[in-house]
Parts: structure tokens; C-alpha cells; sequence
């Protein structure tokens, strides 16, 4: 266990800088997520925490302990890969040993450790076989397995999961959260998929282009989206955005001007802009009810998913928005409807895409 | 059921089929190999039971074992064919120990490593004969710059003669066949080494595992197939020399390899049948080289997964 500090880090390759600058605190047995879409710099990220890269400026600390110059192995970290990257030639004994082999931990020990490792991941009836025996969810907890017997400080997972099919990669979800639970260690995990940054991490750190856009714990991520860029990506699905106008602003709430004539009252946080300036309303399909009175909208299309419905409409002035209802609701293209949304559940963007 | 069954029928149908159009494909090239490689090696088995000459191909009489029974008893026989596996063996040993430095040179991110690949494939590139007659300038006993060198650096008192000296002649050979087999080692080994993942060698460096290690442990085993099956043609090759000592040394008793010693008594003594028998042993030696090799290295052709 252990605290992991990140001070300016920045890394370029060649001329290209593909992280500006990050500050981060990862927590002493915290499990982090870094989601982002694909491309922003998560495994770049997690692959210099790893050192597996070297970092361009900056300082990064395990433990206290700066570990800038320091090889990955003697960072105390054990690294799951996205592609497991197990030892082809070896068995799944072997290759959850052969880093403690080298490491001159005696034959009992690294005997003991990895039958631990390997009842705790229910893999035991396996060690015998060869990757190419294994089907991708049991490599992948060999995988795990062989981070498990470094018994490192910190745990760094790249995107473990995207590899098994949709069953599978639920139920391994789980099981990493179980995980989390046993071992209490730090862990740092990359995922692109947000739904398992939500339900895994302490905190989520949100990357965009080599950035952090913000870092928090995933229903305050939900609920206050620092700007337009996590307000979309946290969410599924994503929040709906609306053009929208200042009506009238006052100390502590603004209200605006709906398409279809309401106005609607939105608490916001910092100092009201003043009345006419153009805001971008964010507000997620879950929070948008169906009403007698609102704003008048026709629908478009219908996606049912038996437990829930979606339903794209068209607002007075052609902005589009997504609804999603509980259930299977009787409604279908061409309907017009009536919506009603509430300010405690809105949000305002400025022009820069900073929430109010 | 009927519908399974006759699917089932359907299904061998298309494989007889297949292996029918297969079999198709593989005619012009059996009928080739028949024509320009088994005709020539049935008449070379046929006469080694002749008295034939080349002056008389003709008019021969069948002699039963009795030109392998001479061959048996030749000490100049067994010269040439010690001299062929100890060249083999040496010279394949080393080549296979540089291809692998090279490779392994290669294979790292060296700046310009494209042009440097290139480079490296020249010795082999240029026709033996060629390469040979360059190095047997360069190896001249008295224009060589092989001894000039030697001498200006004071490395020898005198020059040597480099091709005639019973003692030189056959590791000159071996370095030669060094030069020229070992950009074709290092090429065969640097393709397996590329298909190697990448990822293994991220996770042996977080496992702390030296780089002799990773080389040992991880490298060598998964390149071993690719690596059993270079060496397997560069033994072939080398069991069946005979330009490098041909151009070189002549027919130097010192250097004459079993290819070097079929020659001479097919064409140089015209004894076509005695030649053949050498040839014929010759082809015997390099199958069973190969089954050994095969059964030994377990070496598999199909793409080791
Ligand atoms: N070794 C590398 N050389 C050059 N560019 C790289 C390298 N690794 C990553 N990049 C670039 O850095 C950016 C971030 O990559 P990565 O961290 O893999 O993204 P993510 O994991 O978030 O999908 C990408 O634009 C990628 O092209
Ligand atoms: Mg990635």
C-alpha cells in the first residue's frame, strides 16, 4: 500500500507532447480510475507511473519515495496488461513465478504465494496449462495472478477488461472488486468504459488530450461535471446539450429561456451572467419527465429496451434531445409530448464549456 | 436427419474436391522437380552399381557394392568426409552464434537499422564463386591484403600462405562461409525475433528479469523453432559444399569436401560410377542429417504457435 504523487508530469514523444502537465494525489490504498476517450493518454499515463516510459518533466513519488529514476521493478508496482502479455512458452505456475525465481524468494515461498494468489482467483485447476490453453477471461486472471505475487504497493491495470466479451467482463468486474476488497491495496486502473470506472473507483480522474479535466468520486463526477467535457462523458447516456438564452439573473440562480417559450430557474454556483448571454444548457436523459404542461417536443425515434425506453425528440426551435424512460412506455415516432425538466437537475455552460 | 446427413455427404464431397484441385496445383511443379531432380538422382543411384566412365556412359557392366566397398576403403574418403562436418559443424555453430548478436543488434531501435539491414544482406547477396575468387585474392600469399595487414600491424612475422598451408586452409574456408551465411542466419532469426510480442518483454521488465535472462528464459525458447529450422538449411548447405573449397584450395586434400571429392572422380578421373557412389553416399549423409535434425530439434515447419 502506498500514496502515488504526481507533480507537472508531463511526456512527449519526439515533438509531440501527449501529456501537459499532470498533478495527481492517488491516495494510500485507493483504487483510481483513469477514463478518457481513446487516444487521450490513460496508458501513456499509467504506463509512466509503471516506468515503463520515462517521464519528460516533472516528479512522480511512490511511497514517499521519488521514483523518477528508479526501474519499474524496483518501483513496487506489479502492471496488468490489456493484452495480459503472459509468457507464451510458460505454464500459468510459471508465469506467475518466474519473476520471484529471479528474485531469489525461496522455492516454498513462491510455492505458497502463488497457490494463494491462485485460490483466491479460483484458478488453481489451471496452472498447468499453457496460455494457449486458456480461454481470454482465464488468462486474464493469470494475468492478475502474476501482479498478485509481487505483492506490490500499488496495482496498475491498462483497460483489463476489454478483451472479454460483455458476460464475462461484467462478472470479472466484479470479481476485481472483490479484489479491491482483499487486498487493499492502491490500484490504478485505465478504462475507456466509464460504466466500469463508475462502479469500481473510489475516484475517477477524467483525462481529455493529455489533460485532467477533473478528479473525483464518480457521483460527484455525476452530479457536478466541472465542465462540458465530463458532464458528456460521465453519463450513460450522454447528457443532452440545448442552446439556450439568459432571461433574467439574479445572486445564487439564473433563468432562462426554453425552446417552446418556458423559462426555467437553474441554481448555479459562481456569479450570474447577465441577462441575453448565450449558455449551453446540459441535462441528462434521466432527469428529462414527461408532464402536462412544458415544453412541447415530437418524437423522432424509439429505442426500446424493455426496461427502459429511449426516445429521441425534436424541440420547437429543431434542437434535438434524448429521454429516457422507465419501462416500456407506449409512445411512438411522430407522438408530440410535453417535457419537464428541473433546475437542481441542470446544468450551465459557458462559452469555454465551464459549468456555472 | 436427412437434412444433417446430406450436409454431412456435401461436406466430404467439397474436401474431395479440394484435395483434388490441391493435387492439380501441385503437378507442374512435381513434374518439374521429377524431371530436373529425381531423373538425374535415379541415373546417379543406378550408375553407382556401374563400372561406367564418362568416355563410356553407354558400355558399362553392373559391379554390385563393389565401387561403395572401395569408397569404404579410401582414406582420402574419409578425409573429405571429415572435412565436410567438421566445416559444417564449426562454421554453422559460429554463424548461428553472430546471426544471433546480429539479429539481436538489428532488432533494437537503432537509428538507421533500415540501411544497416540492407547492408548486412550483401555478403550474401553476391554469388559465392565470386565472393570465394575475392577472398582468395584477398588471402593471395603474396598480393593479399590479408597478409599485408597482418604483417603491417606485426600480428605475423611472415607472410602466410593462406590457401596452401594444410593447416590454414580449412579455417580460411570456414571464415569465409562465416562471412558470406551469416547475414542469411541473422535475417531468418531477425524475422522470428519481430514476430515476437512486444508485451512479454514490458511485463519481464516489470518482473525485474535481467536482460541475460529475458534473453535465455523468454527470447531463445520462442525463437527456438524459427532458429532449429536456419539451422537445419545452413547444415543441408554446408554438408553439400563445394564452391568455397572448389575456388579456394582446388582439390586440396587438406580442404576437399565430399561434393569437392564426387567431382573430381566424375569429372577429373571420369569415373562415373565411383562418382556416383560418392554422390549417392553424399545424399544418403544429408538425409539422415535431416531426419536426425528433425526428430532431435523437434523442428516443425508449420508456424509455431
Ligand atoms: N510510443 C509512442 N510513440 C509515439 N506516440 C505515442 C506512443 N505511445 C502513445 N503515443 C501517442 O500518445 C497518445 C496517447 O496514447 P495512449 O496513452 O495510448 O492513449 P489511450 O490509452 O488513452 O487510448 C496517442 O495520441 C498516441 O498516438
Ligand atoms: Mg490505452
Amino acid at each position: 500500500m502506498a500514496a502515488v504523487t504526481l507533480r507537472g508530469v508531463r511526456k512527449s514523444f519526439g515533438r509531440f507532447e501527449v501529456i501537459h502537465g499532470v498533478d495527481l494525489d492517488i491516495r494510500d490504498g485507493e483504487f483510481v480510475a483513469f477514463v478518457g476517450p481513446s487516444g487521450c493518454g490513460k496508458s501513456t499515463l499509467l504506463r509512466l507511473i509503471a516506468g515503463l516510459e520515462d517521464l519528460s518533466d516533472g516528479d512522480l513519488s511512490i511511497d514517499g519515495a521519488l521514483v523518477n529514476d528508479l526501474p519499474p521493478a524496483r518501483r513496487g508496482i506489479a502492471m496488468v496488461f490489456q493484452s495480459y502479455a503472459l509468457y507464451p512458452h510458460m505454464t500459468a505456475y510459471d508465469n506467475m513465478a518466474f519473476g520471484l525465481t529471479l528474485s531469489r524468494t525461496d522455492k516454498r515461498t513462491i510455492e505458497e504465494r502463488v497457490r494463494a494468489a491462485a485460490r483466491l482467483l479460483q484458478i488453481e485447476n489451471l496452472l498447468e496449462r499453457k496460455p494457449r490453453d486458456l480461454s481470454g477471461g482465464q488468462r486474464q486472471r493469470v494475468a492478475i495472478g502474476r501482479a498478485i505475487v509481487r505483492e506490490p504497493k500499488v496495482f496498475l491495470f491498462d483497460e483489463p477488461l476489454s478483451n472479454l466479451d460483455a458476460a464475462l467482463r461484467v462478472q470479472t468486474r466484479m470479481e476485481i472488486a472483490k479484489l479491491k476488497e482483499d487486498l487493499r491495496a492502491t490500484m490504478i486502473y485505465v478504462t475507456h468504459d466509464q460504466v466500469e470506472a463508475m462502479t469500481l473507483a473510489d475516484r475517477i480522474v477524467v483525462l481529455n488530450a493529455g489533460r485532467v479535466e477533473q478528479v473525483g468520486s464518480p457521483l460527484d463526477l455525476y452530479h457536478r461535471p466541472r465542465n462540458r467535457f465530463v458532464a458528456g462523458f460521465i453519463g450513460s447516456p450522454a447528457m443532452n446539450f440545448l442552446e439556450v438564452a439568459v432571461v433574467t439573473a439574479e445572486a445564487g440562480a439564473v433563468t432562462i429561456a426554453l425552446p417552446g417559450g418556458a423559462t426555467l430557474r437553474i441554481p448555479v454556483d459562481g456569479a450570474p451572467p447577465p441577462a441575453g448571454t448565450r449558455l449551453t444548457l446540459g441535462v441528462r436523459p434521466e432527469h428529462v419527465g414527461v408532464a402536462e404542461q412544458g415544453m412541447p417536443a415530437t418524437v423522432l425515434a424509439v429505442e426500446r429496451l424493455g426496461g427502459e425506453t429511449h426516445c429521441h425528440v425534436a424541440l420547437e426551435d429543431a434542437q434535438r434531445m434524448l429521454v429516457r424512460m422507465e419501462g416500456d412506455i407506449p409512445i411512438s415516432a411522430g407522438d408530440r409530448l410535453r417535457l419537464n425538466l428541473r433546475g437542481e437537475t441542470a446544468h450551465l455552460f459557458d462559452d469555454v464549456g465551464q459549468r456555472l | 436427419m436427412t437434412g444433417a446427413r446430406a450436409s454431412g455427404l456435401k461436406t466430404s464431397d467439397l474436401t474431395r474436391q479440394r484435395r483434388r484441385s490441391a493435387w492439380l496445383f501441385l503437378l507442374p511443379m512435381l513434374v518439374v522437380l521429377a524431371a530436373v531432380a529425381g531423373w538425374p538422382l535415379v541415373r546417379t543411384v543406378y550408375y553407382s552399381f556401374t563400372d561406367a566412365t564418362l568416355a563410356t556412359l553407354d558400355a558399362y557392366a553392373r559391379v554390385g557394392l563393389d565401387n561403395y566397398l572401395w569408397l569404404m576403403r579410401d582414406p582420402v574418403w574419409w578425409r573429405a568426409v571429415w572435412n565436410t562436418v567438421l566445416f559444417t559443424v564449426v562454421s554453422v555453430s559460429l554463424e548461428t552464434a553472430l546471426g544471433l548478436v546480429v539479429a539481436l543488434t538489428l532488432n533494437a531501435h537503432l537509428p538507421g537499422r533500415g540501411l544497416l539491414r540492407a547492408a548486412v544482406l550483401i555478403p550474401w547477396a553476391i554469388p559465392t564463386v565470386v565472393s570465394a575468387q575475392m577472398w582468395g585474392w584477398m588471402f593471395h600469399d603474396l598480393y593479399g591484403v590479408v597478409n599485408a595487414a597482418l604483417l603491417g600491424i606485426g600480428v605475423i612475422a611472415q607472410p602466410q600462405a593462406w590457401t596452401a598451408d594444410p593447416n590454414l586452409a580449412l579455417p580460411v574456408v570456414i571464415a569465409v562461409d562465416v562471412w558470406k551465411s551469416t547475414p542469411f542466419m541473422a535475417l531468418l532469426i531477425l524475422a522470428a525475433l519481430q514476430m515476437l510480442p512486444q508485451d512479454i518483454y514490458e511485463a519481464a521488465r516489470v518482473d525485474g528479469v535481467h536482460p541475460v535472462k529475458v534473453f535465455f528464459r523468454i527470447t531463445l525458447p520462442l525463437i527456438r523453432p524459427a532458429l532449429m529450422v536456419a539451422v537445419l538449411f545452413r547444415t543441408l548447405d554446408a554438408l553439400r559444399v563445394f564452391d568455397l573449397m572448389y575456388v579456394l584450395t582446388g582439390n586440396s586434400r587438406s580442404t576437399m569436401s565430399m561434393s569437392v571429392y564426387a567431382r573430381q572422380y566424375l569429372i577429373d578421373f571420369q569415373d562415373v560410377g565411383y562418382g556416383s557412389a560418392a554422390a549417392t553416399l553424399l545424399v544418403l549423409i544429408l538425409a539422415l542429417a535431416t531426419v536426425a535434425a528433425i526428430t532431435l530439434g523437434r523442428v516443425r515447419f508449420e508456424a509455431g504457435r
